[in-house]
């Protein structure tokens, strides 16, 4: 987009925004990016640093106070509970500076193992999966526009219609096709896009059990076998561990799985010949497969994008022409936030933290010694589960755990353990209400830097006007802190001489920016873009696969593997799934999203989506409000009563805290290959709020 | 640990006491006497129809580190006192826990005329039995299928995909008796002959009868004579219990074992077609591959919880794999059902549909669904995961029941002014109008107005037909027309008019 600075009607007096000819959007801003404008000047903005008194209250004080406050305290900390007594939890919407800034600060000045984002509730299941068979893990391995020449794609659990309406232009030709495919037990807005189009036929939904999704892929892959529509050529050359594979999926013939999934045998097999009409291999245009949150928000998510991938190689596709699997992101910088040393295990350039020859390179770059280096962390879930145990004191920055992490009750109680809690945010999100330190940070409009998409493009931020009081970049505050906290080792605040030292710490790594700097960014051609891995004098790289994957051999693994029931599964007394996700006006918790105005209107509060079977059942009117109650707790939200869904199903949106706070009902069970939380189903019963009758709650004193 | 009978349940036992026992505590020994690698039985009827590739059968290999496979080796005899198997090869195991999976095979009736064992009658169990049958249906001319179960039923169409002629012959009176009524079985008979295969029912074959060794006719019971040169005896299973009964273990019409899976004999144990639990044999693989798993459960010291959390089994779904009939049944028949019952049958002959529905206590407990894909996947998910039910089950035939109905772009001139056009931009139809109103007479100018179309571009058709329709109620702008201006309004017929200043 381009912004203006200027008074505008949306952005009181911030920046004016208008959508500028990009490849990945088309030109496309949805509402949430023409109102953005206006979380510039958020009326609760937070201009100055907070910092909790004596009465309890945040109030106002000076920076030098507040860092050196915090400088202090994680002192004591570290010197009675060890220096892993300190966590930090990072966020994917942090720029790549911000983002590496943040995992050297942690591992050279705090030096604790403690670090992850949220970006593990994003893709870590797909990254684990791709890392796992591709031997690395960028989104799409190709490029985005790539999907207007293709001819059939199976989006799994993403609703991109509403996460990212822009995307969807790119899914107008293969509409026309009748090659889309879309898998979600709701219809929603994605599904509906494979109702036939004015210039074409449109596509197929299917419709499965939540938590089925690996099956119904195995399904798929079984039908391709036995419809003997392999590329046996391509597999006994690009891959290995196909014929475990291929025997792996012998036990999932049609009907069991259209039993298991609900889904048709019928859509199965239109979907196998769909796909395998497409391949390359057999003269189509090209097949893509994508995997969003809901197929990967499992406790076997990873096998689930595994079974994706699988598919995916069994047809040919990775490295072929408009084909191949790929992940879709929601997050702005989900991907860059990753590459870059915010997960527990990972150094900058997407290398591994318990890896010697990584180690010595990063901590060259760092000019630390590289035992000083703090080994393995935990991932999300898990770290959050630490809080007021073996961590005392908590960094937060750019995420709202208290909304956005499952089991969200049990995370505020945690929370409200730690010794010291500080939040980075621009606005007062429900967690940094919760802080004992806030500090006021630059947002986008207001600083420099860069963000990596889905196709793994790294694009620039640019800054457009001052931030307002004494709100300050992350990467000013880290460098304070690493002087209040006695560090020797050097931090920039300058952004681009940040993203240089990013580059050469990236050198030679998975994803290598060495051959990028802010200047060669400027200078880009739109259309050609900067995809990494970008080594010195490459120039980047659009695609991925074409002749080789990233394993040493060369090879992409084909791992075998077998679905698991939801944690949280159906039982008498919790016959429904819940399943959560977005809508279009809001974003993640809504920190952002809900100050605005103009979002709000259109989505105002949560709300309950169900089955006019299931509501009838329950004497539920459109209107009403409707408690949600799994094991861990209960939202309540209105109702809203529609055909879309199926009727062993509801659907809630998780921006919102308080009563409808979808994240207090769903699952924190982990998959034990990714560390994702089981975000997307679990067992609930459902009842009228005014009938609805709370469990009774053991109070322990 | 020794297994004997590497067919499906024994395959799924090993498999799952490797995944579970990781500390690897069993030393396992898999013995299997057919020839091949071991591979998905009940995939035979898909291959006989040409509709499985042979390579969609292959199970997975048990990982050699971990079990010795003695494929292509039987288990002659049990010895009991020294906990040893004599294999065929003439070596001996020892064991600590021995596991029976040793499967079924079919019943062969005695017929006269069968004791010469002429060429071409087969039988369908094995891979070598489906490669034999699909051989032979090359040259057939007329086949003639004894038994009108499921298994009867799946290869008669799987012979008739491969386009010879087909009778399925039948003592009952109606096919698939163990699981149908009369009414859908009479359906399932229409919808068989519309494919090209006959059925013949209330008969029996009295007599095969061959010449120079190959079968040329069967005579039935009405002394009617079929003519048929491929002949498929499908009347059921027997267990295959041999090996135990010879070693003196309790045999009835399976080897017999009490709820924890154990047979008369100490440390040996029977799971899958072969035993005959309490609640009865089934021939059905689902209750074979739960025995497995429970038994695993029970080695590795873990409770057996109940995975569904549900409680009590119900009856398997029953699904017959035929290209060109769907047909599901489960549970409690129409037949069966009791006074308080609440039972919904649709019979459509016209389209050899028919559906039977028992809805016992607000639960599902019975369905029978031929001819209607669209809504047997979800019949057969409600029932086998219980999930709640419409207060009206009669809610349940309508497919898609589930998706709902799609809901149509309104056209412009019906839909309510507060409708949201553009969904990205959350732009109303009252909006537009009023952009209108003030001016913006094109897509591009109502799309500067209120960024409606400026998102995923999909409101643009609606866009464009809202624009077209407020000029074409407009013909010529409001100063040339002979009312004069009128002020912005809305009038009955919900036709704005444009100011005009
Ligand atoms: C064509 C066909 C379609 C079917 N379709 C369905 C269906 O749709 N749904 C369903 O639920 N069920 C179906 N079935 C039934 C299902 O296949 C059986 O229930 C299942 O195979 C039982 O598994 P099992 O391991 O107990 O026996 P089997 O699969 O029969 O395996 C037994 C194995 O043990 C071996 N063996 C026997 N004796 C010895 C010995 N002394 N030493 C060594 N090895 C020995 C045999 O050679 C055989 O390989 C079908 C069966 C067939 C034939
Ligand atoms: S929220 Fe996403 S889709 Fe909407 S304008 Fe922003 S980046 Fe584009």
């Amino acid at each position: 987009m381009t912004l203006t600075p200027s008074p505008a009607p949306d952005a009181g007096e911030g920046v004016s925004v208008a959508p500028r000819a990009f490849p990945t959007s088309k030109g496309g801003l949805c509402h949430k990016g023409w109102t953005s404008g206006s979380v510039l000047r958020a009326p609760d903005r937070i201009t100055e640093p907070l910092v909790r008194n004596a009465a309890g209250d945040l109030e106002p004080t000076t920076w030098e106070h507040a860092l050196s406050m915090i400088a202090g305290t994680v002192r004591s900390i570290q010197a009675e509970h060890g220096r892993d007594a300190i966590g930090v939890f990072g966020g994917g919407g942090l720029t790549n500076e911000k983002a590496y800034q943040l995992g050297k600060f942690t591992r050279t000045v705090l030096r604790t193992k403690h670090i992850d984002y949220n970006g593990r509730f994003c893709m870590s299941s797909a990254a684990a999966a791709s890392n796992r068979a591709f031997g690395i893990d960028r989104g799409m391995p190709f490029r985005l526009d790539d999907l207007a020449g293709t001819g059939a794609v199976l989006l799994l659990g993403s609703n991109v219609a509403d996460t990212m309406p822009p995307f969807v232009q790119h899914l107008a030709g293969v509409r026309e096709r009748g090659g889309l495919i879309v898998v979600d037990p709701r219809r929603s807005a994605t599904a509906a896009l494979t109702d036939p189009v004015a210039a074409g036929e449109g596509g197929l939904h299917l419709q499965p059990l939540p938590g089925t999704d690996q099956t119904l892929l195995l399904g798929l892959l079984h039908l391709v076998v036995a419809d003997g529509l392999t590329d046996e050529e391509y597999l006994a050359a690009r891959t290995t561990g196909w014929d475990e594979v291929r025997r792996s999926v012998s036990l999932w013939w049609p009907s069991r799985v259209a039993a298991t999934t609900g889904v048709p045998e019928e859509q199965l097999r239109r979907t196998a010949a769909l796909l395998a009409a497409a391949s390359p291999s057999r003269g189509g245009r090209g097949a893509m497969i994508l995997s969003g949150r809901g197929s990967e928000q499992h406790t076997d998510g990873t096998d689930t994008v595994t079974a994706a991938i699988n598919l995916a190689l069994a047809l040919g596709l990775p490295g072929r022409p408009a084909s191949g699997y790929g992940c879709l992101t929601g997050q702005g910088n989900g991907q860059g936030g990753r590459e870059h040393g915010q997960k527990a295990d990972q150094l900058p350039g997407y290398r591994m933290i318990d890896d010697p020859a990584a180690r010595a390179h990063v901590a060259g770059v760092w000019g630390v010694d590289p035992d000083s280096l703090p080994g393995k962390g935990v991932p999300a879930v898990q770290l959050l589960g630490k809080l007021g145990g073996e961590v005392k004191a908590l960094f937060v920055h750019g995420a709202n755990v208290l909304v956005s992490a499952p089991d969200a009750t049990a995370v505020r109680r945690r929370l409200e353990q730690l010794d010291l809690l500080v939040v980075c945010d621009f606005v007062p999100s429900e967690t940094a209400l919760l802080a004992d330190v806030v500090l006021p940070v630059t947002q986008w409009a207001e600083e420099e830097g860069t963000m990596t998409n889905l196709e793994g493009r790294v694009l620039r931020r640019r800054k457009a006007i001052d931030p307002p009081g004494q709100a300050r970049s992350e990467l000013e505050i880290l460098a304070d802190l690493a002087r209040a906290l006695g560090s020797q080792v050097h931090f920039d605040t300058e952004p681009s001489l940040v993203f240089d030292e990013l580059a050469r710490a990236s050198a030679g790594g998975k994803a290598d920016y060495s051959g990028l700097s802010h200047a060669v960014l400027d200078a880009e051609d739109s259309t050609r873009g900067h995809y990494w891995p970008a080594p010195a004098g490459s120039g980047g790289t659009p695609r991925l696969f074409a002749r080789r994957f990233a394993h040493p051999d060369g090879r992409a693994r084909m791992v075998a593997v077998s679905p698991g029931a939801p944690e949280d599964d159906l039982r008498r007394d919790a016959p429904v799934y819940l399943v959560t996700g977005r809508v279009l006006a809001q974003y993640q918790s809504g920190a952002q999203t809900r100050r605005v105005e103009a979002l709000n209107a259109v989505a105002p509060a949560a709300f309950v989506e169900l089955h006019p079977h299931l509501a009838r059942l329950h004497q539920i009117d459109d209107g009403d409000d409707v408690a949600v109650t799994s094991v861990r707790g209960t939202a309540i939200a209105r109702a809203r009563i529609t055909g879309t869904i199926r009727p062993d199903t509801v659907f809630m949106p998780f921006h919102w805290p308080g009563d409808g706070m979808a994240n207090a009902v769903t699952n924190d069970a982990t998959d034990p290959v990714s560390g994702m939380p089981e975000f997307k189903v679990c067992a609930v019963s459902i009842a009228r709020a005014d009938l609805f009758v709370p469990a009774q709650v053991e109070v322990l004193v | 640990m020794v297994v004997v009978g590497a067919g499906m349940v024994g395959h799924r036992f090993v498999d799952e006491l490797v995944r579970g026992d990781v500390a690897g505590r069993f030393e396992i020994e898999l013995v299997g006497a057919e020839e091949y690698e071991p591979y998905n039985r009940i995939l035979l009827s898909e291959v006989l129809a040409g509709r499985a590739d042979l390579r969609a059968l292959g199970l997975p290999l048990p990982p050699q580190e971990r079990v010795t496979f003695w494929r292509g080796v039987a288990a002659d005899s049990i010895d009991p006192a020294s906990r040893q198997v004599l294999l065929s090869d003439g070596s001996r195991r020892d064991y600590d826990h021995l596991v029976l999976a040793t499967g079924a095979r079919a019943f062969v009736p005695p017929l006269p005329g069968l004791e010469s064992a002429p060429k071409h009658v087969h039988v369908l169990r094995t891979l070598d039995d489906t490669r034999n049958i699909a051989a032979r249906a090359m040259n057939a001319k007329h086949a003639v299928v004894l038994g009108g179960g499921l298994l009867g039923l799946e290869a008669a169409c799987g012979l008739r995909r491969r386009g010879v002629p087909v009778t399925v012959v039948d003592l009952d009176t109606h096919l698939m008796a163990t699981q149908l009524d009369q009414a859908p079985a009479r359906m399932l008979a229409a919808q068989l002959r519309s494919l090209g295969v006959d059925v013949v029912t209330g008969t029996s074959v009295v007599e095969v009868i061959s010449a120079y060794d190959e079968i040329v006719a069967v005579r039935l019971t009405d002394e009617r004579l079929l003519a048929a040169d491929l002949m498929l005896v499908s009347c059921g299973i027997r267990a295959e219990s041999a090996l135990a009964a010879d070693a003196g273990i309790t045999v009835e019409r399976g080897i017999v074992v009490d709820e924890d899976l154990r047979t008369s004999q100490d440390r040996v144990y029977a799971i899958g077609d072969c035993a005959q639990p309490p609640s009865g044999t089934t021939g059905l693989l689902a209750p074979g591959w739960r025995q497995a798993e429970q038994l695993v459960a029970s080695f590795l010291g873990r409770d057996e919880l109940d995975p569904s959390g549900v409680g009590d089994e119900r009856p398997e779904p029953v699904k017959l794999k035929a290209a060109g009939v769907d047909l599901v049944t489960m549970g409690v028949r129409a037949s069966q059902a009791c006074d308080h019952d609440r039972v919904l049958s649709v019979s459509d002959g016209g389209a050899r549909r028919h559906v039977d529905l028992v809805v016992r206590d607000g639960e599902l407990v019975g369905v029978t669904v031929l001819g209607f894909p669209e809504v047997s996947a979800a019949l057969t998910l409600a029932y086998d995961r219980r999930t709640p039910l419409p207060a009206d089950p009669l809610a349940l035939l309508v497919p898609g029941g589930s998706s709902g109905a799609v809901e149509e772009t309104p056209s412009p001139m019906r839909m309510p002014g507060s409708t949201t056009v553009c969904r990205c931009t959350g732009v109303t139809k009252k909006q537009i109008v009023t952009a209108w109103e003030q001016g913006a007479a094109t897509v591009d100018a109502v799309a500067g107005a209120t960024r409606a179309t400026t998102g995923c571009g999909g409101c643009k058709e609606v866009v464009c037909g809202l624009v077209d329709w407020l000029n074409a109620s407009d013909p010529g702008t409001a100063a040339e027309s002979d009312s004069g201006p009128v002020s912005t309004a809305v009038t009955e017929r919900n036709i704005p008019v444009r100011t005009t200043t």
